[in-house]
């Protein structure tokens, strides 16, 4: 009973924090604050103006869109392309086919994600579209993996075969069944993945290969910031803190979710 | 064993192979090539394609692909658009210092992971492993750079007890410029293999032959160290191949907050100059280094549990 609520306490606790940020990123835009700019590193406004004098708060409204959008945009495009792939590799029964569409990946894994899009970077600077793309480029073989694996250990399970004996017809095996119950691990993986993809943006921001130097995005204040830290504390920490409460929210709530789906079974064979 | 080496050093020459061809295509379909860059504000339109046949980028791509590769395997990998020096100049002059931290951080990682995970592992949903594990879980879960900002705020600025920059001269020299990168890396490193050091150990525990060698009475430790570490480093051995990912980008974003004249330093500015030999240089040499990284984990793994399969 006790541990049951502190369950459903961390899940709360996640939620709140993934919370806090994603309404800052999707209705920050909206709110209509608009400060001139004024001295650098003032205390002037709620949060104080950043290195060129822009209001914080203004800035932290703005920037989330950019900061998790394109996370989660390349891990959405990850898990169409390598979802596909994997599904196709698992539900065909030409091993040819298989082959060729895993072994290729299996050359693709070990790139350091970095160095993919630094190449990227050289060629379409400050794009947002072009990171986000190299992102999801990079996470392509592992979702392709995990999609492929799930769906073999769930095409090869007893159900499957009843099913083909009575003549249930391929949508309804490999959408209804198969698809279903990749969906298990799929969320399991959502959580790391996406947290993972955020990490990586802000990297590629904060190291200045992605978004321009003077953009709102809030690795790159971060990032143009960090001198004037101690002059004007909140131009960095308040777009940290937003980081890091997205991040942290998101492994909370993977990590109960992962107690969930490993549980589960252990509990049913008992 | 010798067939698993075998097929397993197969599998990273073509690796290699279709690495080299991959780092070539990406680079070329970048938009401007060499002469473009160079060259558009001084001369005219001509003489760019003149330049461009000097340089054999008139040539089709792959009479380019077999010369550039040629020169790679020589050891020639080209030269810099920016300072006109050979690509390999640069990487050898850069390439002590990421090395030097990489080593510096690896081996204070893998003791302290291994550690904590055994740690964490032999006392399953115990307070300290409940402990230990909140705080990798939220450690692992603040970016790199966001900690590195914090400790060169707190450390350097305020209490001015560490150097906030690289001031030239060795880092071996000086072993007290390491201290604030190295705890910069440390944190998502250990927290990631000290979690695979720590599933390892639980599931070696509940496995029959370690339950049947406690029912004989082997010695705690023996069966610690004998029968369940072999065992709980394999996860940990291929997280760590897999982190060298994690900890060349916590690598790169170091080496920019700090200073270092590394790799990275070297890969970042060649981004920004659009210097696209070097970029091409340097991204080849990790990537290969990334590659040996993977080779030398599997092949470890393979030795401490023999029934590794390469295939499936």
């Amino acid at each position: 009973m006790n541990r049951r609520l502190g369950g459903w306490l961390s899940v709360g606790i996640g939620v709140g924090l993934v919370g806090v940020p994603v309404v800052v990123a999707v209705f920050g835009p909206l709110v209509p604050v608009r400060v001139e700019a004024g001295l650098p590193y003032a205390s002037a406004g709620v949060l104080g103006t950043d290195g060129l004098g822009r209001d914080v708060l203004q800035l932290l409204l703005v920037g989330g869109r950019t900061a998790l959008g394109m996370a989660i945009g390349a891990v959405v495009i990850a898990y169409l392309i390598g979802g596909l792939i994997g599904l196709v590799a698992a539900s065909t029964r030409h091993r040819w086919l298989d082959e060729g569409l895993i072994r290729p990946l299996d050359v693709l894994l070990p790139l350091p994600s970095l160095l993919v899009i630094s190449v990227v970077a050289v060629g379409w600077r400050a794009s947002a579209l072009a990171i986000t793309l190299a992102v999801a480029l990079v996470n392509v073989p592992t979702v392709t993996r995990l999609v492929r694996a799930a769906a073999l250990d769930a095409a090869s399970s007893p159900v499957v075969e009843a099913l083909r004996m009575q003549r249930a017809s391929w949508i309804n095996i490999h959408l209804g069944y198969v698809g279903r119950s990749v969906l298990g691990p799929v969320a399991a993986d959502l959580g790391t993945r996406i947290t993972l993809a955020v990490f990586l943006v802000a990297s590629v921001n904060f190291l200045g290969l992605g978004l321009s130097p003077t953009a709102p995005d809030w690795a790159v204040s971060i990032s143009r910031n960090r001198e004037g830290l101690l002059l004007q504390p909140w131009s960095v920490l308040a777009p940290a803190l937003l980081l890091v409460s997205f991040t942290l929210g998101f492994n909370l709530l993977a990590d109960r979710l992962l107690h969930h789906t490993r549980r589960r079974p252990v509990e049913a064979t008992r | 064993m010798r067939t698993y080496a075998g097929q397993r050093a197969v599998l990273a020459v073509v690796q290699l192979g279709v690495l080299s061809v991959l780092v070539f295509v990406l680079t070329a379909l970048l938009p401007g090539d060499a002469a473009d860059m160079r060259f558009t504000e001084t001369l005219t339109p001509d003489q760019v394609s003149r330049l461009r046949a000097e340089l054999g980028l008139d040539q089709p791509l792959v009479s380019r692909f077999v010369d550039w590769f040629g020169d790679v395997v020589r050891g020639d990998l080209g030269t810099s658009l920016i300072s006109g020096g050979p690509v390999v100049d640069i990487v050898k002059s850069s390439v002590g210092a990421t090395l030097v931290l990489t080593l510096a951080t690896l081996a204070v990682v893998v003791p302290l992971a291994v550690a904590l995970g055994i740690v964490m592992g032999t006392r399953e949903n115990g307070r300290l492993d409940r402990a230990i594990t909140s705080v990798t879980l939220a450690l692992s879960a603040i970016p790199d750079f966001v900690i590195a900002v914090l400790l060169v705020a707190v450390f350097s600025l305020k209490l001015g007890w560490l150097p906030a920059t690289w001031i030239g001269g060795s880092l071996l020299a000086s072993p007290v410029l390491l201290v604030l990168p190295v705890a910069v890396l440390l944190g998502r490193t250990v927290c990631l293999l000290s979690r695979q050091v720590r599933a390892g150990t639980i599931t070696a525990l509940h496995a029959e032959y370690v339950v049947q060698a406690r029912r004989l009475g082997v010695p705690r430790r023996r069966l610690l160290l004998r029968h369940v570490l072999p065992n709980a480093a394999v996860p940990g051995v291929q997280e760590l191949a897999r982190t060298g990912d994690t900890l060349l980008g916590g690598v790169l974003v170091v080496e920019a907050i700090f200073a270092i004249p590394g790799f990275a330093t070297a890969l970042v500015d060649g981004v920004e100059t659009r210097d696209v030999p070097v970029v091409q240089g340097l991204t080849l040499v990790l990537a290969v280094a990334a590659l040996l990284l993977n080779l030398a984990a599997d092949l470890l793994c393979n030795r401490l549990v023999p029934r590794t399969e390469l295939l499936r």
